[in-house]
């Protein structure tokens, strides 16, 4: 069996038009994978950019895999959402990005869209917050329902990931 | 008979110890320094005749003042903060009103114990440990210089907090608090104690007691031996260091006598024996062996293999974005079309995807729509026949960016094709999809000049549009693809950065050579001078673009997407109609050589209509790895009107090739002309796998 370790950071975010932002994170994968250590997912802290555009959590990830195959390779899904001063949270996007899979380190940017509801919605949600979310996070990571979605595009989220493979090529697996 | 010189390195020394503190072990000699025991002497083997015993000489001890050797010189084994008393604690703590604290009142218990059990055994040696007061005072007052009043600085006053408080340290260190991360009121003495890192420490201080014989219990003859300081991680810290080998150290008393008394201090805890650090080492390995096996017992060790021989193909990406259109909510329909040779692909697999509509947001100049579509796909090539000469088809996706209104109305915004990256890794693909541009889709392959790669063909535009202006200019090239391509260098692509990463440059100053003819072109017209040409391509809305690369083979990569055949050019069909600004951003990984030269700009007629230099110049480097298709929309009539235009143009040129049977390259003199300058705004759909 070959093992995955994922050691890296969610650097912050830019491009959003709200500013207090924190960042929902998970890793999927697929049957075939077994997580040794780490978690699976997290929650960033809420930052507000003093200086600038970008948003900065620096959360770390550090996850450690063990496969049977290569199908279900892990996959990287966001979700930010902005906290204003009431403690109020508000979808900015999901987004979603494929752990790489080449060893070294990536620097990744992971573009986020957010659904759209009808005018009212917007114009709601322009004045008073709010808006539609998905009903199932999974759409993120899958892309089966996509086609039913009006979506808005939202900012980038900004990853630093470190990837080390081991006995891959024992397999003659080439990555 | 000198004795062994005095080691005057007073400085600390640490260690490290895994074991248990609890079994340190010191061994502390003092002797007062007389003039007797000055002399070191030795029994002499056989007392000569002549000699006198030194020991003769040493006074023999009376009842009366004389100081028995027992004053002079003492041993004492000290454990880890183990207290023992001077003769001024005895005193002072005997006395029950003088006890204050819990401590003082255990210290009385022990010394009423001790007395009843025959007195203490040491004298002049005691020991202060963690938690006497003169272990914080000492830290707090302890005087560096010689100065008269050394006041404390504030950073004394933080540190001897931090120290009071290690007790409590303690029980933070190395835990996450899971509740209250934030203090929102910090008081003094908090803002005090967390703005010093300090490791906990546990202190020891063996002292003796200098003072005259008699006249013990006076605080003022006491004097610091050795300090020993151990923190949590086990570094233990001796100041002076043992003593060992080099001489013993010595203290010199202030006062009327200025006596001179020498110590020694030694380690004496008792080792381990080798058996039992024998079974401490087998413990460990077992410890850790096991845990190794555990770990892998986890991660097993079987795993998904391929059939010997086969080729695996695993591709995961994401629809990233499109940037660059027109028009908003965009989606993209894309599919993977597998060649029919020797590929198979899993049956559970679905080869095609639709994103989200996206509505696009403003980004510099540009609109973009953001999807972040993942796809995977897999497929297995296996290759049955042997033939050396064929070269592996690659799986190409096909993607068709559409958007869709507020009506419910459906265009369709570009086409794009990319080739799936043929070395692991990962890479960014700009896929370039002409800006509502006629064309159609016609997949073509294998045709007559056998290019083995799928290809787009590219129609042609209404004729009635009118020519958008275009500015001859080098304005810089906007989000090509060859800003964009990272491949990482794993196989085979050399990683350099693209020809025109940072900026514009001078266009380069024409072709310097003739440009060649290319035999089909028969009825071409060198053209008339520059000026004109741009006139022309100001005219007429330019409608394909041919490129030519007079490469070599061995110049392309082994994907076998574009194969040369000798004699023939490697032709690249594109076309666009608005905006006329139209770059080609391609770069050869391999060979310099198979670098591009020039480009004609064709009217549907074959007339030539404009002309550019590539190669060096910014907006034209060719690359064999990734050509970019700019297929455009078409409507469905003209759809079926552009296949019969092309496959008659291609029928055209095999005739006049046959007929011309001119080598590729005939040169011909032709006026130089400026460069036109050639730069994309297409809307390109980035891909990343």
């Amino acid at each position: 069996m070959a093992e995955v370790h994922v050691i890296g950071q969610i650097m912050g975010a830019t491009g959003f038009s709200e500013s207090s932002l924190f960042c929902k994170w998970g890793v999927h994968t697929g049957a075939a994978w077994k997580l040794l250590s780490g978690v699976r997912e997290g929650q960033t802290q809420v930052d507000t950019p003093q200086v600038g555009d970008m948003a900065y959590w620096s959360h770390p990830i550090d996850l450690h895999f063990a496969t049977k195959g290569l199908q279900g390779w892990p996959r990287l899904h966001l979700q930010v959402w902005s906290q204003d001063s009431f403690g109020r949270c508000q979808l900015a996007g999901y987004g979603f990005c494929h752990v790489p899979s080449s060893p070294g380190t990536h620097q990744l940017d992971c573009p986020t869209w957010r659904p759209l509801g009808s005018w009212r919605e917007q114009l709601a949600r322009a004045f008073v917050g709010g808006g539609p979310q998905l009903l199932h996070g999974d759409a993120v990571y899958s892309g089966a329902d996509r086609y039913r979605l009006h979506t808005a595009a939202g900012g980038t989220v900004h990853l630093e990931l470190g990837l080390l493979l081991r006995h891959f090529d024992r397999y003659g697996v080439e990555c | 008979m000198a004795e062994t010189a005095w080691s005057t390195d007073t400085g600390e020394a640490v260690y490290r110890s895994r074991d248990p503190v609890r079994n340190l072990r010191l061994r502390v000699h003092l002797q007062r320094i007389t003039s007797s025991n000055f002399l070191r002497y030795q029994p002499a083997a056989q007392p000569g005749k002549d000699l006198i015993d030194l020991a003769t000489f040493r006074p023999h001890p009376t009842a009366s003042g004389h100081r028995s050797e027992e004053e002079e010189e003492e041993e004492v084994v000290i454990g880890w903060q183990e207290k023992l008393f001077s003769q001024f604690e005895v005193d002072l703590y005997r006395n029950e009103a003088a006890c204050q604290s819990p401590l003082d009142h255990q210290y009385r218990q022990e010394i009423l114990k001790l007395e009843d059990s025959g007195g203490r055994k040491n004298r002049r040696i005691f020991t202060y440990t963690d938690s006497d007061r003169y272990t914080n005072v000492e830290e707090h007052c302890q005087k560096m210089t010689t100065a008269a009043r050394e006041v404390p600085s504030f950073l004394v006053e933080r540190m001897a907090n931090v120290r009071r408080r290690r007790q409590d340290r303690r029980g933070m260190e190395g835990g996450i608090l899971k509740s209250r991360i934030v203090t929102w009121e910090p008081s003094e003495e908090f803002v005090r104690n967390n703005h010093v890192i300090n490791t906990p420490l546990q202190t020891m201080y063996i002292m003796a007691d200098l003072g005259p014989y008699g006249k013990l219990g006076y605080k003022k003859y006491e004097h610091v031996l050795c300090t020993l300081k151990v923190d949590s991680n086990g570094v233990i810290t001796v100041k002076p260091d043992f003593t060992g080998l080099k001489g013993p150290y010595r203290i010199e008393t202030e006062g009327e006598k200025q006596e001179l008394w020498k110590f020694t201090v030694d380690n004496a805890s008792s080792l381990a024996q080798p058996e039992e650090e024998e079974r401490e080492q087998r413990v460990f390995k077992d410890l850790y062996g096991r845990h190794k096996e555990y770990l892998s017992s986890l991660v097993g060790t079987d795993f998904e293999m391929t059939v010997p021989g086969a080729l695996r193909l695993f591709v995961n990406g994401e629809v990233v974005s499109a940037q660059g259109y027109e028009y908003d909510n965009l989606y993209v329909h894309f599919f993977v079309e597998l060649p029919t040779t020797n590929w198979s692909s899993p049956a559970f697999q679905q080869l095609s995807g639709i994103t989200q509509t996206c509505a696009t947001k403003s980004l510099g100049m540009d609109k973009v729509a953001y999807f972040s579509y993942p796809f995977t796909f897999e497929a297995s090539f296996l290759h049955e026949d042997e033939a050396a000469d064929a070269l592996p088809e690659w799986p190409v996706l096909y993607c068709e960016v559409l958007s869709l209104d507020f009506w419910q109305r459906c265009r369709v915004e570009g086409y794009g094709a990319v080739v799936l990256p043929a070395t692991p890794g990962p890479s960014w693909s700009q896929v370039s999809s002409g800006k509502r541009c006629g064309a159609c889709w016609t997949v073509w392959k294998g045709s007559a000049s056998r290019v083995p790669f799928t290809m787009c063909w590219v129609g042609f535009p209404p004729p009635r549009r009118r020519p958008p202006r275009i500015s001859m200019s080098p304005a810089p090239p906007r989000t090509t693809a060859a800003d964009h391509c990272v491949c990482s260098p794993l196989r085979g692509l050399p990683s350099r950065p693209a020809p025109h990463a940072g900026g514009p440059r001078k266009p380069s100053p024409g072709p310097g050579e003739p440009l060649g003819d290319h035999g089909f072109l028969a009825p071409s017209d060198p053209g008339p001078p520059c000026k004109r040409t741009r006139r022309m391509v100001l005219r007429l809305a330019p409608s394909c673009l041919f490129i030519f690369l007079p490469g070599d083979p061995a110049g392309l990569p082994r994907t076998g997407r574009a194969e040369k055949v000798p004699g023939r050019p490697l032709c690249l069909v594109f076309g666009t109609a608005s905006p006329c600004r139209v770059a080609v951003t391609l770069e050869t990984p391999r060979s310099p050589s198979a670098q591009l030269s020039y480009c004609k700009w064709l009217s549907r007629q074959g007339r030539l209509v404009g002309l550019a230099r590539g190669g060096v110049t910014p907006p034209l480097v060719l690359s064999s790895a990734q050509p970019l298709f700019w297929p455009v929309a078409l409507s469905r009539e003209q759809r079926a009107a552009g296949a019969s235009c092309f496959t008659a143009w291609l029928q055209r040129e095999a005739q006049e090739r046959k007929r011309r049977e001119l080598g590729f390259l005939a040169r011909e003199p032709q006026p130089p002309l400026s460069r036109v300058a050639l730069s994309c705004r297409l809307g390109p759909v980035m891909f990343e796998t």
